[in-house]
Formats: C-alpha cells, structure tokens, sequence
C-alpha cells in the first residue's frame, strides 16, 4: 500500500503515459522475512553513537523474538538526503531519526504516522510536556524526542583563566558577553570567539532574549528586518575590532569541532551544542569548559532545551505496532537508555534522567551537569520550525557572508534574509 | 559522480559502415538490434523515461513530499528573473570553466609532450603523473586541500598569500586547481595520439630545415588536433557539470560568500536541501540545454582547426 | 616551453634530457605532495590532524589504523573492502560487455535511426545526473530492488554509461575494415566477426573502460549512500563517510587511515592494467 504521496507522482507519470513501464505501483511496507516482522531502522551519528545504538537493537530483539531490526546509519548530512528520496520513492524506513528541522516537512508530506494511533504502546507520559510538544504538528503528536541538548559557550579553560578575564558565569548578557571576548581579544592576542553571526542558532538564543521568536505559531517570520539588522551590526562590529573571528576564519566552520576557530586554535571559545563539545577534549591542550549562553538585557533567557533529535514511525509502515514498541523502548526502557548514555544528548524520560545522572562518565556527565545547572531557569521550546526553515538555515549563513565579506551593509544583507524567508515560508 | 573525467580514443572520420555483399540486408539489421538491445533498454528506462519525469518536473512546484503541482513555465520565470544567486552561479561556473578546461588541458599536454620526448621512465612518470587522478574528490581529499590552501597552510607558507579557500576571489582558484591536479585522464588520451603521429611525418619537416617550435607548430598541433578537440568536448561538458570538486572544497557549502557556489551545486542545494525538486528539474533542464549549445558552437568552430588526416569532416559527429 | 624532441635529431642532448627529467620530478614532487600529506596525516594524533602545519606527525599513531581495521558499525573492513570489489568488479564486467556490443553496433552495422540514436547517445553524456536521481530511484524502488547491488550494477549492462560507448565506437571505427570483409567472405555472420575479429582487436579500449569504470565506481559515493540501506552491504567509500558527522565528535585521524586503505585497491589496480593503457592504445593499428 503506497503512500499518496506515491500515488500522486505516479499518477502524474501516467497521465505523461510514462507509467506503464513500471510494473504497477506497489509500495513499501512488505517487510516480513521468515515469518519474522523486519523493521527498518535509521539514524545519523558517528561510529560511536552506531555502536551503542547496535547493542540497544539487540537487547531489542531479544526481548521481542518475533522483531528482527535492520539498521543503518551515515553522517548528518549523507543521511537527510537519502532520508528525503526515500520518502519521495515512498519508501521511508519504519522507524526513523528525525532533526528539529525536518519534522513540519515530513509531517505534512505524509511521511510520518500521527503516534496517538500507538498509544497503548509508546508511552510519553514522563517526557517534560514542553520538550514533548516539539514533535507536535498542527495538533497531532509525529514525532518523540529522543535526546536533548542545549547551545554553550565551550571555552579553552586554561587560555581563558590565564588571561584574567572574569569568567563566564549564569545569567550573564549579552553585553556582558561582548566585553568578555574584547577582553580576551586583548590579552591574547587572538579573537574571543567564533563570530556568532552566521549562525542562525545563536541568532534565535539573541531574539529569544528579546522575547520574540524565529517563527511564529502559525509559521510565519516572528522578527523583522530591523531586529536582524540589529544583530548583524552587533556582531559586525565586534568582528572589525577582532572580539571575534575574521570572516576568513569564520568561513571554515563545516560543522566538525576540528574546523572551528577553538578547534584551529585560533579564538579562545566558540558557540555550539553541548554534547558535539566533547570533540573539543581531544584538540584543545587546556581543556574545555561548557558556560551558559548570554541572556537578554532584562535577563530573559534565549537559550532552551532543544529536542537533539527525534524518533518518528513511518506512515506506510507495515508494522505500526512494532515500530511504536521500538520507538518506546529508546525512549523509556532503563536497559537501553544505561547502553546508550548520552549518546543521543541527555534523556528525555525524566525518571531515567535522574537514576541514571550518576552513571554518566566523562563528557557525557559534564554535559548533564551543565543541563542540571539550567534546569528551571529555561523558557519552554518553540514548536518545530516550518519546513521552509530547511533552506533558510543556509541563506542565513550566506547572506552574513556577505556581510562579513564588507560586500554588504548588515541591513542589506538583513532585507535580502527577510525577503527570502518570506518567500520561502509561502511556498 | 561516476564520470569525472574522459579518456578518448584517437579520433577518425566518420565512415559508413560497410555495404553488406552477402548477407541480406535485414538480417543485418536485426542483428544491429540484437547487440543494440542492452542500450536500449537502459536508455528507455534508465535515461529517457527518468529525464521525461524530470522534464514534467521542471513545470510543477514538487517538494518531494506532496504530489507535483502543475505551475507552467514559473520556474523558469523565477530562475531568469528573480533570483540573483542563480545568476551569480552562473557566472561562477562560467569563470570555473574558463579558468579549469585551459589549464588542465595545457599541463595534460605539457606533460604529454615531454613523456613523449623521453626513451627511459616513461612508464613510471605516467603512472606517478596519474596518481591524484586514482583519488577522485573524495571526504579525505577535502580535507586535505583545504588543508593545504588555508591560511598557515603549505601553500601560504610557500607562497605568502593567505589562505585561498577562506577568500571569495580565490577559493574558485582552488577548487579549479584540485581539478586541475587530476588531469590523468587527458594526459593519457594525448599521449596515445602524440605516439600515432608517424615518426615520418617529422623526419620530412626536418629536411625541410624546421626546427623544433617549427615541427610542433605544423606537424604536432594539426596531427593531434583531433585528440585535442575530442579532450576539449569532453572536459568543457563536465566542467559545466562540475560538482564534487566545489563541494568538497567548500565542504557542501559553496562559500565563501557564494563564491564556489557552482551551478549544480546550487541545483543540489534547491533540490535537496531546499526541497524544490521542480526548481531543480528546470535548472537542470536549462543547463542541458546550454551545454548543448556550447557544444554545438564548439563543434561549429572545429570546422577551422580541426585537421583529420583522411577527408571526411569529423571524428565525433 | 617542452617541445618534441625529435626522433631525428642525431646529436647527444645529453643536458637536454637531464633538465627534462629533473623538471619532470619537480613536477612530480608538487603533484604527489598532497598525497605524501594524506599519508603523513593517516598517522598523526587528533591534535594534529588539522592544526599542526608540520607535515610529519610528532609520533607515529598507529592506532587510527587499528581504529580504521576494526571497521564500522559492526562490519568488517574485510566485508566492506569485498563489497567494494564486488560492486566494482560487477560494474567493469558490465561496462565492458554492454558498451562494447553497442557500440560494435554503432560502429558497423548499419539499422535504420543509427544517426538519431547515435547523437542521442552522445546528448545523455551532458545530462546532469541529479536530475534524474528521484526518478531512478522511484523506478528500483518499484522493482523491488533498494538496498540491492542491483540499482549500482544493472545500470552497467545496460550501457548507460555512454561515454565509454563513445570510446569503443571511436576505436572501432580504426580498425581497419579489410579483416571482416576478409572473414565475411569467409561466411562469419556478425555475431563471429564480432567475437573473433573485432573484439580481440578492441582489447586496449575494453582495458581503457575496465580501468576507468573500476575506479570512478570505487570511488562512487553518491549511488552507494542512496541505495544501500543495510551496513552489511555498505561499502569502503560509504563507510568512509561515516567517521565524519557533523554533529558529533568526528575522527579524522581513522578517517585518513581508512582512506589510505581504500585507496590501495585502486592503486593495485591501475598498476595491473595501467601498461596496457598507451602503448596498447598505440599499437592496435590506430593510426591517424
């Protein structure tokens, strides 16, 4: 049984008469092999995460001798693709990792089953309400999360106390925070921090302090070009006097710690999720330490508890039922989550975050520590960005190019955003 | 990415096939089909059928999620008239193209030239010239370039410039030179038609007091005119379909500031990432196109070049 | 300015040809150093991978080799490494049937449409594949046979790589015509003409596409990652991709491990075959 999705594409294909090669069009979902119920199972992460998320599936399948569980996994960006023509062959994996970013669009592509449908199996009752309704579309429950995290300032503990700059500490502004990496400039003799300005995270921790939002709840543009011009002169003007990173350090950020200014040690900190920050342990000789985000003038709070990742069944799933029980054991059995770790980012089933805070090693308690040090102090998350949000993460970043780049003022390049966004958000 | 670049043979007139004497014609022609028949399945379903689901693409608005929508000739209309990073990929492919098939073209000869003039090592220098090309652009290769062209990299410390793949003006420089760098494939196709040029041929020009620029000048240049026309086809269309080297240069992202944003580059970004698959098809359709025209126009001027040694006027038709 | 030296040029250039081979190793010495760089870094610590600028690691880190050998997610590099060879060596072994059997079509024989056909074949070496990913993959999808080698392999025998058409064509249309005239005289229809006349005389082009194919389709990603589902089946450049994620910590260290490994094959490879490159080219009767 196809998807409409499929159906509709293929319908389009015949009325070009193209379809008749095609040998009808069946669709996914006949996935049993040896009277067994196979489920396909996919996420993205590193062989680490792989791993562990291997020994979690095979306690799985012992517990549920009738499931066999195929999974697969790839880095982040490989897997969004092969995640999306899937979905557009029809053919989505039963049981799939989900981004922030990606579940509006699959959501209401029909790609993802409304999980109110498996209640009696996947359980959500200790999942905070507020972290919970990230996974909501219009109403209906798509997706689970399945780890959190939260943005930090990650800094070179040893380079930063050398330097006698007062250090980081909770509830600090974002002035606060500009004449640290000043300081810090000035002492080293190297910018302060990665030049947070391409950064569309950094920019919504900024206007989350200001009390306004990405999005709005229907969807729409929640700021305008002037607070975005706001933000970029900020931080424009900070990287002319070197506070932070020059464009052409900037520039290299491709997502891995290795490249970033910290990484490259070229600035003394740098702005990024908390659990990818365990990476910092290996290259940065001083060691790292994890500081909250700065706040608003007011001390509103911008930062929040983001879902890291979600866990969404697909709609044309053979085995729904199955699915939901995989799905509720990542989630809420205590086994899987003492195989796991932290591994997804600290967990979101409150009972199991609590028991199992003491067993963390490493980084992975650092993280939780840090977490804990919020906990309370942070506003709810907003609901999962509309799915034109997927292409204005870049422009985002391309558009402060052009900025940092001095081939444009920030409000021209803050017009250009917004002009963009409004279209994309349209269509 | 399977064809990144294009080996080719010797270039030869277009004969016509034989005139069966003895066998009945239509025998031969169902033979013709009979060795035709994997091509023709592969090209109906595999080539023909795919790129007329793209063509329908191209006229509708299709997020891969939702039934494609018919929208007529918008996407095309956006595309020419309201997006100035399409444009501004435009004319960075263009530069790449301009600045990527000479120079791969002019070492590949180069190093041709002289492995021809050489007696002992030929062999070894061939393959040890091949090498990068083994690599492809692959994640490690990345890594390694941007490596070697930032700023404190090997190519700073040697030559004082700065980091090249953090600057808008010379990143591209970069991503063409790591093109540049493969250039086994047409060095191995001139090689094989320098060795056919017939020792006679200059022994003649010898006697006729031409020195050496002389030789290369009127025996050389017309004799692998071919070869070289059949390099400069196949390394212009795929410079104009370039995609892995600015990619992996750029790490996915085409900066900095737009300035790697290659033009398949961005028809992966709409389509993939933005999720505009229809935008994509028309992109795609519109490059196929061009690449068509250029390639015509290339085929146009061969005409006053191109010298084939027999009469009939072309090799690759 | 190299210009040809010429075979009648009868006095010693000695000194001509010492400056030859000493520019030629210069050459060389710039061209091999990224890949002296990507062997050097294969065995650096984490420390140094990215930010140290020396070439030679501070000590040999072998175990990002150890980390490399023991694979990825569960499987084998030796189970990766046999995946690679066998989507590659099914690849060559259907390029070198199908585009040869086309293009002897091509070539010589004659049918009705060649012309058409023929400029066809040559417009689908423009078309920009991404176009026509979504369908493709729709179409294995309705087959049946994702997360097969089938959607990497089948392609293959269908001769969909037109190019290499093209390049058998091209050589075929050299060789001389008088040894089929001669053997169809003799009454070879030409299905024997084929295999016993012109194919054997092919031998340098089918060594051409075996050589290309091996390696563009090892070193394939794109393909790899949209089709294959189950690790099991992952291959060396697929599982490659997976030290790196962006959102996590990633080992680049390993990761150039695995890609000195992945690119051994390749290497063995080409030196196997690579003589029967040029002089095989030169002396199969393809004078201009």
């Amino acid at each position: 049984m196809p998807g409409h999705r499929t159906k509709g594409f293929c319908a389009s294909a015949l009325t070009l008469a193209l379809c008749a090669v095609l040998a009808g069009c069946g669709g996914s979902g006949e996935s049993v092999g040896g009277g067994k119920v196979v489920l396909r199972y996919t996420w993205w992460g590193n062989p680490d995460r792989a791993e562990r998320t291997e020994q979690a599936v095979a306690l799985f399948e012992k517990q549920h001798p009738n499931v066999t569980v195929q999974t697969s996994f790839s880095g982040y960006d490989a897997y969004k693709q092969k995640l999306a023509t899937q979905a557009a062959g029809g053919d989505a994996p039963d049981v799939m990792q989900l981004d922030y970013r990606q579940i509006d669009q699959y959501a209401s592509g029909g790609v993802l089953l409304d999980l109110a449908k498996e209640k009696a199996t996947l359980r959500t009752s200790e999942i905070d309400p507020g972290l919970l309704g990230t996974g909501r579309v219009d109403g209906a429950q798509y997706a689970v999360p399945q780890g959190r995290g939260t943005e930090t300032v990650v800094y070179d503990v040893q380079a930063w106390k050398a330097s006698g700059v007062p250090l980081p500490r909770l509830g600090w502004t974002w002035t606060e925070w500009a004449d640290a990496v000043r300081a810090l400039a000035r002492k080293t003799g190297k910018p302060g921090a990665t030049d947070p300005g391409q950064s569309e995270d950094a920019f919504e921790v900024w206007l989350r302090g200001r009390g306004k939002a990405l999005y709005t709840k229907d969807g729409r543009l929640g700021f305008t070009t002037d607070d975005l011009t706001r933000w970029w002169t900020f931080t424009d003007g900070l990287r002319r006097e070197g506070a932070v990173s020059p464009a052409e350090q900037t520039t290299q950020l491709d997502g891995s710690v290795e490249n970033t200014p910290l990484g490259r040690g070229k600035a003394t900190s740098d702005t990024n999720w908390d659990a990818p920050s365990s990476g910092y342990l290996a290259i940065v000789k001083g060691g790292v330490a994890l500081a909250p985000m700065p706040s608003g003038k007011d001390g509103t709070p911008g930062q929040y508890f983001k879902p890291s990742m979600f866990l969404g069944v697909a709609a044309n799933t053979g085995h729904p039922k199955e699915a939901a029980e995989l799905v509720d054991f990542m989630i809420n059995s205590r086994e899987a989550a003492k195989i796991l770790g932290a591994t997804r980012g600290i967990p979101v089933n409150e009972t199991i975050r609590e028991e199992t805070a003491s067993q963390l090693k490493d980084f992975d308690k650092t993280v939780a520590d840090f977490q804990a040090s919020l906990e309370g102090t942070l506003k709810d998350p907003p609901q999962a960005p509309p799915s034109g949000d997927n292409a204005l993460q870049t422009t985002f970043q391309r558009d402060y190019d052009q900025v940092s780049y001095t081939r444009m003022s920030p409000r021209e390049a803050a017009e250009n955003y917004v002009t963009e966004a409004k279209a994309e958000l349209r269509s | 990415m399977t064809t990144t670049d294009i080996p080719a043979p010797t270039a030869r007139p277009y004969q016509p096939a034989g005139t069966p004497k003895r066998r009945p014609k239509r025998e031969r022609e169902g033979a013709a089909w009979v060795f035709l028949s994997p091509w023709v399945l592969g090209a109906i379903v595999l080539t023909l059928l795919p790129m007329a689901v793209s063509l329908y693409l191209s006229f509708t608005d299709y997020d891969l999620f939702n039934p494609p929508r018919w929208v007529g000739l918008r996407n095309y209309v956006q595309m020419f008239t309201e997006d100035p990073r399409y444009w501004r990929s435009v004319i960075t492919t263009l530069t790449y193209v301009v600045i990527a098939v000479p120079l791969q073209l002019a070492l590949a000869l180069l190093v041709a030239l002289a492995l021809k003039s050489m007696k002992r090592g030929r062999a070894f220098y061939r393959s040890a010239f091949y090498a990068p090309s083994l690599l492809g652009a692959s994640m490690s290769i990345a890594l390694v370039w941007r490596a070697l062209f930032n700023d404190g990299g090997t190519v700073d410390n040697l030559l004082g410039t700065g980091g090249w793949v953090n600057k808008p003006g010379w990143a591209l420089l970069a991503v063409a030179l790591l093109t540049v760098w493969q250039f086994g494939a047409p060095m191995v196709i001139f090689l094989a038609g320098l060795q056919q040029i017939p020792a006679e041929l200059y022994e003649a020009a010898a006697v006729d007091g031409a020195g050496r620029w002389r030789q290369f000048r009127s025996v050389t240049v017309p004799m692998l005119s071919p070869v070289l026309f059949f390099n400069l086809v196949l390394q212009t269309i795929q410079a104009f379909q370039v995609f892995t080297p600015a990619f992996a240069v750029s790490a996915g992202k085409g900066g900095p500031a737009d300035s790697t944003l290659v033009y398949t580059m961005y028809l992966y970004d709409r389509g993939f990432v933005a999720s505009h698959m229809g935008y994509a098809s028309a992109m795609a359709w519109v490059l196929l196109l061009v690449i068509g025209a250029v390639t015509a126009v290339l085929f146009r001027t061969s005409r006053s070049w191109v010298f084939y040694a027999s009469d009939a006027d072309g090799g690759v038709r | 300015m190299t210009t040809v030296s010429t075979s009648v040029s009868r006095k010693p250039v000695r000194w001509g040809r010492l400056a030859l081979h000493l520019g030629c190793l210069a050459a060389l010495l710039i061209m091999l150093y990224p890949l002296a760089w990507l062997l050097a870094t294969s065995l650096k610590p984490a420390d140094e991978v990215i930010a140290s600028l020396n070439l030679l690691p501070s000590h040999l880190e072998w175990s990002n080799y150890k980390t490399a050998f023991e694979g990825v997610n569960d499987v084998s590099i030796w189970r990766l490494l046999s995946n690679s060879l066998l989507i590659a060596g099914g690849a060559v072994l259907g390029n070198v049937i199908s585009c040869s059997l086309a293009a002897y079509a091509f070539a010589r024989l004659r049918f009705r449409m060649r012309g058409p056909l023929f400029a066809f074949m040559i417009a689908t070496i423009m078309l920009p594949h991404h176009a026509v990913l979504i369908p493709q993959y729709i179409i294995f999808n309705q087959l049946g046979l994702v997360n097969t080698y089938w959607p990497l392999i089948l392609p293959k025998f269908l001769a969909t790589e037109a190019f290499f058409v093209f390049l058998i064509v091209q050589f075929m249309r050299g060789l001389p015509r008088e040894l089929e005239e001669a053997a169809r005289i003799d009454g070879c229809g030409p299905f024997r003409s084929f295999f016993q006349v012109v194919l054997p005389l092919t031998r340098p082009a089918l060594i051409t596409t075996a050589i290309f194919t091996f390696i563009w389709t090892w070193n394939d990603f794109f393909t790899q990652l949209i089709y294959l589902f189950d690790p099991e089946k992952f291959t060396l450049t697929l599982a490659l991709r997976s030290f790196v994620d962006a959102s996590s910590q990633s080992a680049f260290g390993p990761m150039f491990a695995m890609s000195v490994i992945a690119l051994l094959p390749i290497v063995l490879f080409f030196l196997a075959f690579q003589r029967f490159l040029v002089e095989g080219m030169a002396s199969s009767g393809l004078k201009g």
